[in-house]
């Protein structure tokens, strides 16, 4: 029996694009970050910190973030289920319709169209985009899935399933608005409602395009890389249900001591804390995977991105949780720790994954040896160390203001005024600003590092050859 | 105790139950190898 | 079962994901923005207030300013009274922010006269040096649209009247978004209730302080009062202030519960000890004015 013959030239191209809106996101971030060190910066009215933030995050989430997810489904799901994409014409106009849904996202934020509901700011006709991608792509992985040619179906598959499902109905309902204008809508919710509509969606973007479909990457990419299988298989099945049954309760973490039901604040504190077990679920089922292959941390560079990548998850879901407490979120929100915890979920846990994913990828798509490995060392401590630095400067930047915000004296007055207390941050922005640019630095080795790959890599082993049927 | 309660512990009690017997179905011994076998599956499909 | 079929699994992954929606999202709308939650006070924004709201949007000020006031000590001493859902029916979508890089603007309405706002939004340094806040005093070159505002409130569904709206013509987006941050929070009288209640005799604890003394407590007038009082006392957005016009009790008292229908803040949060200081800064300084 032949081998199926996979289509590889679409998954190039989102490869390669969501590389471009990846750039683009830290950049923007490199830049928003000086802003918030010196507001000359700003150039009204189209560059201001308050117009451009929308669009680091949604080019990292949307640009970056799904544009990897598409390329790393469309290319999981065909193997997955041994056949071919379902429709690879569907797949090209999902690929340019992506990237002038992202590219007119970006002009319409610098525009100041926006429904500030934040990770979803684009203004309706944006969503309706949005919205049609997500169908294109979803008819394509459900239908390849349904034609598949192996009977039961691995892990992946039901992360990508369960994504697909999870993000049309969080991104449809937070985006019911009544249109004024071209570009001007009011939400059909008002208030506290609107409140609490928005972080059960904000909340659980986080869960359905930043953290199940990761999942799904790491459960395909790890086994692949190491060459032993996943350690269990049915232990992932447990954690998969909880978490998608967990994740869903607990938006509302977003929104402790706020007008918004306090029932509704406890049910989302409870199931905050219980998500710790399936999210550790997988973290361990990843970890006891290394069983006597650790050696490999060493010896396989692919291996140090997947594991540091599934304990960035682990060290993300235990301060995640700790963040949904009460008293703890009292005390440490809205102020810069907050930025510290996502980011070391942008950068640690979801971006590690994704380039390890495009790592292990390009000798599949372009047939050729990964250009340098040493560079890819370089790329992997550069990103760890600008990480590390971003998010623990913050951390304490947070710890310290939360700290000026709440001293009393002892005849109850305020010791700080808010000026004060924003004064003393400086130091600290001006040391993330800098993590920033070392992150930066990092995805600029990577880009020369794949750009390389293609143009000079070597012939791959001939193995590999016969592997892809290209041989 | 109330009807409130009682639903509450209800609701509590009924998810519990589901959740042992998702667990109690996959764990059976004799599932062993059916619900294990994509694992091994999945790494010759190149 | 479900590993081997996919639309299946699709079903029960919707079920496990709609179990927490319905709970926590969809549920709430029973008891949220009811006749429960109305607050007696609380009104829709006139057409001018709420462009400035939608500019306010534009400009995403919400990336740096949150709009509730959590019940907690520290912020209900240092904002005002805590947020109440009903505060909030007419807003659409709510603007609660997620992080405080400048303060929270919940209650802001009323704290401050305009004045204060058109020179803090031309020139925030001018007020708060080392600030990061960016100026936005372009906005004052842009004229309102009369007719798309109008669109606007009848989609909303708010009362307005023609006059309103024809008003808006002479009006500019700086006009417009300082009506709407001097109506935020100032729709319950919090100001009233939180009013504190001074008992008994009120006694200069620092009567005598020397000069040197005096000079020391420069800085607690230059964060808090120099920006509209100057940085000599001699006036600006605030009158002048001359120490000889009042009694220390009238100045103490001033300065603690403020002047609400001046705009001048009440400054109790500083507590009674540093009120004082300022108190003999203003009505004892030589250097200063005096």
């Amino acid at each position: 029996m032949g081998k199926p013959q996979y289509h590889t030239d679409i998954v190039k191209s989102f490869v390669n694009w969501s590389l471009v809106w990846g750039v683009v996101a830290v950049l923007v971030g490199v830049i928003v970050s000086f802003q918030m060190v010196n507001p000359d910066l700003n150039y009204p009215p189209y560059f201001t910190f308050g117009r451009l933030r929308p669009i680091h995050t949604n080019a990292g989430i949307y640009g970056w973030g799904v544009g990897t997810i598409f390329a790393m489904f469309l290319y999981m799901a065909q193997r997955l289920c041994k056949t071919p994409l379902w429709s690879l014409g569907l797949a090209k106009f999902q690929l340019w319709l992506f990237n002038i849904t992202i590219a007119a996202s970006a002009v319409t934020l610098l525009l100041g169209y926006s429904s500030t509901l934040e990770y979803h700011e684009m203004e309706w006709p944006i969503d309706i985009m949005i919205v049609v991608l997500w169908v294109t792509f979803s008819i394509n992985i459900i239908m390849t899935i349904i034609k598949r040619k192996e009977e039961q179906m691995y892990i992946s598959l039901w992360y990508m399933m369960a994504a697909i499902i999870g993000i049309a109905i969080l991104f449809t309902v937070n985006a019911l608005a009544v249109p004024v204008s071209a570009f001007k809508s009011y939400s059909i919710f008002a208030g506290t409602n609107s409140a609490n509509v928005q972080w059960w969606f904000g909340h659980n973007a986080v869960a359905m395009a930043l953290t199940a479909p990761p999942l799904a990457m790491f459960y395909y990419f790890l086994p692949k890389t190491t060459g032993v299988p996943i350690y269990s298989h049915r232990l992932s099945i447990i954690s998969f249900w909880s978490l998608i049954f967990m994740y869903l309760w607990t938006g509302a973490h977003h929104l402790l001591w706020t007008p918004v039901p306090d029932w509704i604040q406890t049910l989302a504190m409870a199931f905050s804390i219980m998500l710790i077990a399936p999210s550790w679920g997988s973290v361990i089922n990843g970890y006891l995977s290394m069983k006597g292959q650790w050696h490999q941390m060493r010896d396989n560079y692919l291996v140090k991105f997947l594991i540091l990548g599934i304990t960035f998850y682990g060290l993300q879901t235990l301060q995640g949780p700790m963040q949904a407490i009460r008293s703890f979120s009292a005390f440490i929100h809205y102020t810069d720790w907050v930025p510290g915890h996502i980011h070391m979920g942008t950068m640690g846990w979801v971006s590690l994954v994704s380039v390890a994913g495009i790592y292990f990828l390009l000798p599949r798509i372009y047939g050729r040896e990964v250009y340098s490995i040493p560079l890819a060392n370089l790329h992997f401590w550069l990103v760890v160390i600008g990480q590390l630095i971003w998010s623990t400067s913050m951390w304490i930047a947070g710890v310290l203001q939360a700290g000026m915000w709440n001293a009393m004296n002892a005849d109850g007055s305020l010791t700080y005024t808010f000026t004060e207390t924003m004064v003393e941050m400086y130091p600290y922005w001006w040391i993330r600003a800098i993590g920033g640019i070392i992150y930066l630095i990092g995805i600029l080795v990577f880009i020369y590092n794949v750009y390389m790959t293609v143009q000079k890599g070597k012939e791959p082993a001939p193995k590999l050859l016969e592997v892809e049927g290209r041989a | 105790m109330d009807m409130a309660s009682i639903l509450y512990l209800g609701v509590t009690f009924g998810l519990f139950i589901i959740f042992v017997l998702i667990v109690r179905n996959t764990y059976r011994r004799r599932n062993k190898e059916e619900k294990e076998a994509p694992k091994y599956r999945m790494m010759n499909d190149d | 079962m479900w590993e081997k079929k996919p639309i299946l699994l699709m079903l029960m992954a919707t079920a496990a994901i709609l179990v927490g929606t319905i709970v926590t999202m969809v549920l709430p709308f029973v008891w949220v923005n009811t006749e429960a939650d109305r607050i007696e006070g609380v009104t829709p924004y006139t057409p001018l207030e709420q462009e400035g709201r939608d500019i306010y949007m534009r400009e995403g000020c919400n990336n740096c300013h949150t709009q509730t006031v959590r019940p907690l000590v520290a912020e209900v001493v240092r904002y005002g009274d805590y947020s109440k859902s009903g505060e909030f029916v007419y807003d659409r979508p709510f603007l609660w922010g997620s992080k405080r890089t400048g303060p929270d603007l919940a209650r802001l309405g009323g704290k401050y006269p305009d004045a204060w706002h058109f020179q803090h939004m031309e020139n925030p340094s001018s007020i708060y040096p080392k600030t990061n806040m960016p100026a936005y005093g372009w906005l004052s070159n842009n004229a309102l649209k009369p007719d798309k505002i109008r669109r606007k409130v009848e989609v909303l569904g708010f009362p307005f009247t023609e006059e309103q709206i024809a008003e808006l013509a002479t009006k500019n987006e700086m006009d417009a978004i300082i009506a709407y941050m001097q109506k935020l929070g100032n729709d319950i009288p919090w100001r009233q209730t939180a009013r504190t209640e001074i008992v008994g005799e009120l006694r200069n604890p620092f009567a005598g302080a020397d000069q040197t003394t005096l000079a020391a407590w420069k800085p607690l007038y230059q964060s808090n009062c120099s920006a509209c009082h100057g940085a000599n006392m001699e006036g600006g957005i605030g009158p002048e202030l001359v120490g000889e016009y009042y009694d220390e009790e009238t100045l103490f008292r001033l300065i603690y519960d403020g002047i609400p229908e001046l705009g001048m803040p009440a400054y109790a949060n500083l507590g009674t000890e540093r009120v004082w200081q300022l108190v003999n800064l203003i009505k004892y300084d030589q250097a200063m004015g005096n």
